[in-house]
Formats: structure tokens, C-alpha cells, sequence
């Protein structure tokens, strides 16, 4: 186990740092800040000067060595645009995020896996057809296009719900989150949803499958002789075989969400780190789009980690690390 | 009727929603873009201005056509060359009570240069030399050569108590605690891409503003700012989509504000010896650049039919451009008539020049800086194509196009720019006079277009303080450019704002900026 971790911190660094120099080429290729961002009238003197003054003269790999000595540090750079520190404002911006992910993939979940269960169980029967149906929905059609439909009709005509924004925040265990009042939830409900329609069909598609292919199996016969019920079949032995491909994509998942939520974000207008990203982007503000994308790659390390955990506890079979 | 019997059972949950709308006084703006940071003295950014412009004074004011106003300043003259004399206005207070004096005038603009960011502020402070105080009420400002345009330049230069201290930055200012001003309202609470809460603040030396408090809500997503409006969640929105404009406009529950803005679409020609991307005539490559020629220039203007443009292109939201500013801004000529579209003279002036066939060229443009700049792109390139030209549009996101414009790197390219200013000078100062790096000019020159005739009058232009006579040698140089076709003008953008019917009222401003305070409430009660 321990062996595992070591290994595993290793890769993890050697991952961030390759990242870290292709996200710099990058974003150096794109083109010079100072040249998106000044003002039209500003004379050349005082962008030479803002040049200089931001170290974009340097050649590439010097402004690297730069970053890395103050990440050192401890300092990933204050923003271009917000002259506020890079993390401080990416740390302001998660929790509306991981409110919005940690309830779409509830949703997700709670809806999906059963749905899959059951369309597995009775692949036959009109409701598993509709259930399947609906997940092709889910995936094919275009996030944002939902969102709208979604907008129009329970916030314009209906007027339910509000059509963005993030609610008001209370304290629950001393955290404070919009998911803790009930206009927290009127906002968060309808953007969590959307976000979660393609996981849900991910996941109906992946339980369906795996539980298709369990139901032939040895076991099931067997325990089918010996007499148990159905139920303790699906939920004791079945489920627990299917749920390895299952968590690995609910966890791939989980990530990208987290990462890459933007255009539910835009269109519901909440105030995630999705959004932030995009407007970093389209600014071109260095600082934010190097710290974020190197967050994402750390993110991704630690929830591919956590499953590896999660594998191990699930399949015995599984042993981390080398030891027999 | 399921429909109003949910509505009417769920109506508590609706309430909650929209209960910002509830209270009259209040007033919810969804705006595209928001500040960047509550420092007034941090960026030019537009947005921050007029975002900040609730909190803080100018000296100097403009009205929605952009002509100056008395602000913090109730009087300005030149009274030698290089200084200039501003009055300020007696009486005006500070938020947290303390009185506005010249001390604070003179703190405000020292301040710039050590706290200023990228879109550096130190562009409104470039003439100035030194500022001295006379007296409580008395300012001079001592300028670095002449300079006519100082008061334009300070119509976003904000101004901060004294008390400030030198160690104010961002982080104080957008906690709230240096961000204190003489504005018409309060700061209350602000986060980088969130909500912009303001309340009242009772001594203003202005007019009473209608509004005791208000949210001004970042809503970048066009669809997503309508359905705010639609659903009741905001007041008002600000850049309506051409999209939603025409279902807005027959919509009895929506009211539109519609207004020319300062944008105007322009071509830039390069007339540098060699094109950056080469020319091509019947596939290949010619040695000379033939938008050096003039009758090509004039060609591809008299080609451009902007009735369709604005009519057809844009759905009506544009007003065809006959000069690089809109009507009555500081320099306007109007001794260019209205441009007219003639195909079959521009035909012979291409045939003229050499080229009765044609050329194959490069047409670059943005598709994301300003509504409508890829749809005019891709018109021009079709009414260009019937003149006989092979025309390579292409638009670009401006995170692309503006580094390699700034490189000069396209042949002919088509970008908005605004006169924000309202004034000729930084207009032609930026794009139009050859490019002179040690005399500040031609920053944003990149077609290679140097008239010696054009700098000379524009130059006596920024030399001369006398306004009138300024105002002369200006409209000399906008005939002299249009006739050169130095640039192609082509539309005045348009924009749109959408309340609720019977709401409120005011004027739109032809720089966009959505004040609160000039927002009337149409009250029922």
C-alpha cells in the first residue's frame, strides 16, 4: 500500500510537470496578452513598458523558470485581469462548482444506476426499452440546447424557477453553501439536472451492460438453484460484480465535470470556476489559465487515485501494489 | 389550464424567485460585462468604468452624446499653454462623510501610475506633467506640451479621497474598504464576475436617484441575460441579441431602447509596399500590392452597399458609415455626403487600375468583439465577389485576431473602434496618423498609411487649444482621410437594451454605458 502511494506521488509529479510545460508553450503560442488587453489609444512606449513590466519580453523557457521558482514559492501569480491572487480567486469560484457537480452526480446516480439495474434485469419489458431510449437522449442531444429548453420553460412560461444565478447561501456544518436554504435549491436544481443528463445515460448504459452479461453468468445460475431470492442476487452478488466499471467512470467523470462544467455554467449564469476559465481564456490572462489547467491535472490525479482505493475495497482480487 | 392552476399552486415558489422585481426601489441590471476590480485608477476597460462610474466622480462628465459635462469640476479653461485651470465643485462629500477637496484631485491622479494594470490608466494621465494645488476649490494642471484633449481624457479619471493611502490595492478595494467615493451610491459588495451591490447614497450632490438600491447582475451569455429579463429576474438588460431584438420589438410585455454606438465597423487596407499575404492574380502571386491605388481602395467602397448591410445584415441595427465617427462627435465632417454604392464605377476603377479581372485577396475580421463583425465580414466578401475579386474571408476570435493584427500580419482585416472619447483626436491620433513611436502616434496604424498632408493638419489639430478652430482643423483631416479611403468605414453598430414594459425609462448612451442614476422608475403606484 505504501509502495503504491510513492509510486503513485511520483507519476502524479512527473504528470504536473509535463502538463505545466505543455499548457506554457501553449498559451505562449496563442499570442501576447498586452496586444489583447491594452487600451487602442495607449502609445507604444507604454506597452513596451507593460511588456516589460509583465515579463512578457523574456524568452519562453525564462518566464518558465520563473513561474516555477514562485511556485516554489508557494505563489502561482496574481491575475492580469483581477490583480488578485490566482488561487485565492479560483478557491473563491469552487465551492458554487462542486455544488452544482456534487448534485448533478447524485442525480446521476441515484436515477441512473437503478434505471440500469432494472433495464438490465428485464431487458426485455417496454419500460427498459423507454429507459434506454431516454439514455440516448441524454447523450445526444447538445447540453446547451437543454439548458434553453429548460429556461423557457420553467423559468419564462412557468415561472417555477429562477433562470440563473446562484442562490442564498447558509451555513450547514459550519460550511457555508447555497445548498443549505431553500432558494439555494431553487436555483441549483435546474442547472444540476442539466448538467447531469449525460452522466445519467453514461451510467444507465454502463449498469445495463454490466448487468446483462451478470445475469448469464455461473454464479447467478447457481445461486438461482440454491434458491435464493432475486433481490439478494441482484444487490448482493450482481451489483457488486458490475460496480468496477461503474466507479471508474463515475470518477473520470466526476473530474471532468468539475473541470470543464462551463457551458451549463454560462447558460444558467452560474458563477463557477467554469466560467472563470473561459473569460481567462478569451483575455488571455496567463496566470489563471496555467493555474487552473494545472489544478484540473492534479484533480484528475487524485480522483484516479481514490478510485484505485475504491477498486480494492470493491474486488478483492485487486492488490495495490506489488505484494502477493 | 393545468398551466394556471400550477402557476397559481406554486405561486409561493414563484414569489421567491422574482422577489428581487418585488420591491419597487430596487433596481436588478443583467449586464454583459462588469468591472475587473473595484480600484477605479486599475484599468480603461469600458465596463469598469461605467461600472465604477456609480461609486466614484470624474472632474469632468459626458452626456449621452458625449459631449462634456461639469462633474466634479464645475468649470475648466487653458490659461496658458501648457496649464489648465478646473474649478471643483463646493460642498460634495465623501461616502464616509469626509469633504471632497483639491488635495483628493491631486492624490488621485499621483496614484495612477503605481497602481494601474495592464489596461493602464496611465493613458488619461499621459499628458500630465505635475498638478498643483491653488487653493480648497482651485486645481492647475500642468501638461507636457499642449494638450486640448486633457478635459476628454479626464472624463474617466476617477477620483478617491486623499485618506486612501498609498498602500490601497485591489484586495481593499473590492472588500470594500477603500472603496469609498463621491458617486451616487455605495459600494456594498462586489466578487470578480458576480454581483455589483449598490445602495443610495443620500448626499449626493447630484439629482435624487430613483433607486435605493441596486444589483447589477455579470451575464455574459447572451441567451441566458434574455431569459433573466424574461423570467423576471432582472429589471433590465443591456446588448439584446439581433437574435431576440425582433421578437422583443413585438412583444407587448417588453420594451426596447435602441441607440447608435461609438462602434463603428472599419476595413483597414494595408498599402505597404509588399502585402503580408500575398495578392494573386489568375493564381499567381503579383509582386505589387494594388490597394496601394486608390481607384482600388475607392473600388472596393463604392462596392460595399451598406443599405444592405444594415438593413438585410444586421436586421436594422446599424446606421451606414461615412466617416470614422458618428454624427456630431468632436470632428465630424459634413462635407462627406452620404457614401453611395456603384457598382459599375467601381467596376471601371478596377479596370482602370490594371486589374479587370480581379484579384484573389485576404479578408480578416473578428467575430466576437462586437455584434454583427462576422456577418459583415462574410457580406463584404459576397458584395466584393461581385465586383469580380476573389475574396478569403475569415473571422477570427479577437484572442487570435488582435495579437497577429498587432503584428501586422494581415493584408486587409476589418475590426470595431469606437471614439470613445467623442472626439476626433483619439481616433486619428491611434489609427489614421503615420505610425510615430516617439510622438505617441499610429499605435494602432496597421495598414502602413502615411499621409504627410493628413499629419500635419491633425498635428496643428492637437496644438491648437482654441476649440473652434480645433474643431476645423479636424474636419479637414476626416475629409482628407475618407477621401484618401486611409480607412473604409462601413456601419455604425447599434445597440439594444430590454426592460419590462411600463417599468422605467431613460436615454441610451451612444458610449452603452447603462447608468442607474439616469434609469427613471415608471411607477403605477
Amino acid at each position: 500500500m505504501f509502495g503504491f502511494i510513492i509510486s503513485r506521488l511520483l507519476q502524479a509529479i512527473v504528470v504536473v510537470f509535463a502538463m505545466s510545460i505543455i499548457v506554457f508553450v501553449g498559451v505562449y503560442a496563442i499570442g501576447n496578452p498586452i496586444d489583447v488587453m491594452i487600451d487602442p489609444a495607449a502609445t507604444a512606449e507604454m506597452r513596451a513598458r507593460l511588456i516589460a513590466q509583465y515579463g512578457l519580453d523574456q524568452p519562453l523557457w525564462k518566464q518558465y523558470l520563473t513561474f516555477l521558482a514562485n511556485v516554489a514559492q508557494g505563489d502561482l501569480g496574481r491575475s492580469m485581469v483581477y490583480n488578485t491572487s490566482v488561487t485565492g480567486l479560483v478557491f473563491s469560484r469552487l465551492p458554487a462548482t462542486l455544488e452544482l457537480v456534487l448534485v448533478a452526480i447524485a442525480i446521476a446516480t441515484i436515477i441512473g444506476i437503478p434505471a440500469g439495474i432494472y433495464a438490465g434485469y428485464r431487458p426485455k419489458s417496454f419500460a427498459s426499452k423507454a429507459i434506454m431510449a431516454l439514455s440516448i437522449l441524454g447523450f445526444s442531444v447538445p447540453t446547451f440546447w437543454i439548458g434553453m429548453l429548460l429556461i423557457m420553460g420553467f423559468a419564462v412560461e412557468l415561472g417555477w424557477l429562477p433562470s440563473g444565478g446562484r442562490g442564498d447561501e447558509g451555513t450547514f456544518l459550519g460550511i457555508s453553501t447555497s445548498l443549505a436554504t431553500a432558494n439555494g435549491w431553487s436555483h441549483v436544481i435546474m442547472p444540476a439536472v442539466n448538467l447531469s443528463l449525460f452522466k445519467m445515460g453514461l451510467m444507465i448504459r454502463l449498469t445495463r451492460a454490466g448487468m446483462v452479461e451478470a445475469m448469464q453468468t455461473d454464479y447467478v445460475k447457481f445461486a438461482r438453484a440454491q434458491g435464493l431470492p432475486d433481490r439478494q442476487i441482484v444487490f448482493k452478488h450482481v451489483l457488486r460484480n458490475i460496480s468496477i466499471p461503474v466507479v471508474t467512470v463515475f470518477g473520470l467523470e466526476l473530474g471532468s465535470t468539475l473541470a470543464f462544467a462551463v457551458v451549463t455554467e454560462s447558460v444558467f449564469n452560474w458563477p463557477g470556476v467554469g466560467k472563470l476559465i473561459i473569460d481567462s481564456i478569451l483575455t488571455l490572462d496567463r496566470p489563471v489559465m496555467v493555474t487552473y489547467l494545472i489544478l484540473v491535472v492534479i484533480l484528475f490525479v487524485i480522483i484516479n487515485f481514490t478510485v484505485d482505493i475504491v477498486y480494492a475495497r470493491l474486488d478483492p482480487r485487486v492488490r495495490l501494489g506489488g505484494t502477493k | 389550464m393545468l398551466k394556471n392552476a400550477l402557476r397559481t399552486g406554486i405561486a409561493a415558489v414563484a414569489l421567491f424567485a422574482a422577489a428581487p422585481a418585488a420591491f419597487s426601489q430596487e433596481l436588478t441590471i443583467g449586464l454583459r460585462a462588469g468591472p475587473d476590480s473595484i480600484d477605479p485608477h486599475w484599468s480603461t476597460l469600458g465596463s469598469q468604468a461605467e461600472a465604477l462610474r456609480h461609486v466614484f466622480d470624474t472632474l469632468v462628465d459626458a452626456d449621452d452624446t458625449l459631449q462634456l459635462q461639469p462633474g466634479l469640476a464645475v468649470s475648466w479653461e487653458p490659461i496658458e499653454d501648457t496649464t489648465w485651470e478646473f474649478k471643483l465643485r463646493e460642498g460634495v462629500t465623501f461616502h464616509d462623510g469626509t469633504p471632497f477637496t483639491a488635495e483628493d484631485v491631486k492624490f488621485s491622479i499621483d496614484r495612477i501610475p503605481d497602481v494601474t494594470g495592464p489596461m493602464s490608466m496611465t493613458l488619461y494621465t499621459k499628458y500630465v506633467d505635475s498638478v498643483e494645488v491653488i487653493d480648497d476649490y482651485t486645481v492647475h494642471v500642468h501638461t507636457k506640451g499642449i494638450a486640448p484633449a486633457l478635459p476628454n481624457d479626464f472624463t474617466r479619471m476617477f477620483i478617491v479621497p486623499s485618506e486612501t493611502g498609498e498602500g490601497a490595492g485591489n484586495e481593499e478595494f473590492n472588500s470594500g474598504e477603500a472603496a469609498i467615493g463621491t458617486g451616487p451610491y455605495r459600494f456594498v459588495s462586489w466578487e470578480p464576475k458576480g454581483d455589483l451591490v449598490l445602495e443610495r447614497f443620500d448626499d449626493s450632490w447630484r439629482e435624487e436617484s430613483a433607486w435605493e438600491r441596486v444589483i447589477r447582475k455579470e451575464i455574459p451569455d447572451d441567451a441566458a441575460r434574455v431569459a433573466a429579463l424574461r423570467s423576471g429576474q432582472v429589471d433590465l438588460i443591456n446588448y439584446v441579441p439581433a437574435t431576440d431584438y425582433l421578437s422583443m420589438e413585438n412583444d407587448p410585455e417588453i420594451e426596447t431602447f435602441t441607440s447608435d454606438s461609438v462602434y463603428i465597423l472599419n476595413v483597414q487596407p494595408t498599402v505597404k509596399d509588399v502585402a503580408p499575404q500575398p495578392i494573386k492574380v489568375n493564381g499567381e502571386e503579383i509582386d505589387v500590392n494594388p490597394l496601394q491605388d486608390l481607384r482600388v481602395r475607392t473600388a472596393l467602397d463604392l462596392a460595399i452597399n451598406r443599405d444592405v448591410l444594415v438593413n438585410v445584415v444586421l436586421e436594422g441595427l446599424g446606421t451606414p458609415a461615412n466617416q470614422l465617427m458618428p454624427e456630431g462627435f468632436f470632428g465630424y465632417t459634413d462635407e462627406i455626403g452620404e457614401k453611395e454604392y456603384d457598382i459599375e464605377r467601381a467596376q471601371e476603377l478596377l479596370t482602370e487600375a490594371g486589374y479587370p479581372d480581379g484579384f484573389e485577396i485576404d479578408f480578416t475580421c473578428t467575430n466576437n468583439r462586437v455584434p454583427g463583425d462576422a456577418v459583415v465580414c462574410e457580406a463584404l466578401a459576397q458584395m466584393w465577389s461581385r465586383l469580380g475579386l476573389t475574396v478569403n474571408a475569415q473571422a477570427l476570435n479577437g484572442t487570435v485576431f488582435f495579437p497577429a493584427a498587432a503584428n501586422e500580419e494581415y493584408t486587409m482585416a476589418m475590426s470595431a473602434w469606437g471614439t470613445l472619447t467623442g472626439e476626433a483626436a483619439y481616433t486619428y491620433g491611434a489609427m489614421v496618423h503615420s505610425k510615430d513611436p516617439e510622438k505617441g502616434f499610429g499605435n494602432f496604424n496597421r495598414t502602413g498609411y502615411a499621409n504627410p498632408e493628413f499629419d500635419e493638419v491633425f498635428v496643428e489639430g492637437t496644438q491648437t487649444l482654441d476649440a473652434e478652430e480645433r474643431r476645423a482643423l479636424y474636419e479637414e483631416a476626416s475629409l482628407i482621410a475618407m477621401e484618401d479611403r486611409a480607412l473604409i468605414p462601413t456601419v455604425i453598430l447599434q445597440t439594444v437594451w430590454a426592460a419590462g414594459a411600463d417599468t422605467l425609462t431613460f436615454t441610451p448612451r451612444v458610449d452603452q454605458e447603462t447608468r442607474a442614476y439616469e434609469i427613471e422608475s415608471v411607477n403605477a403606484e
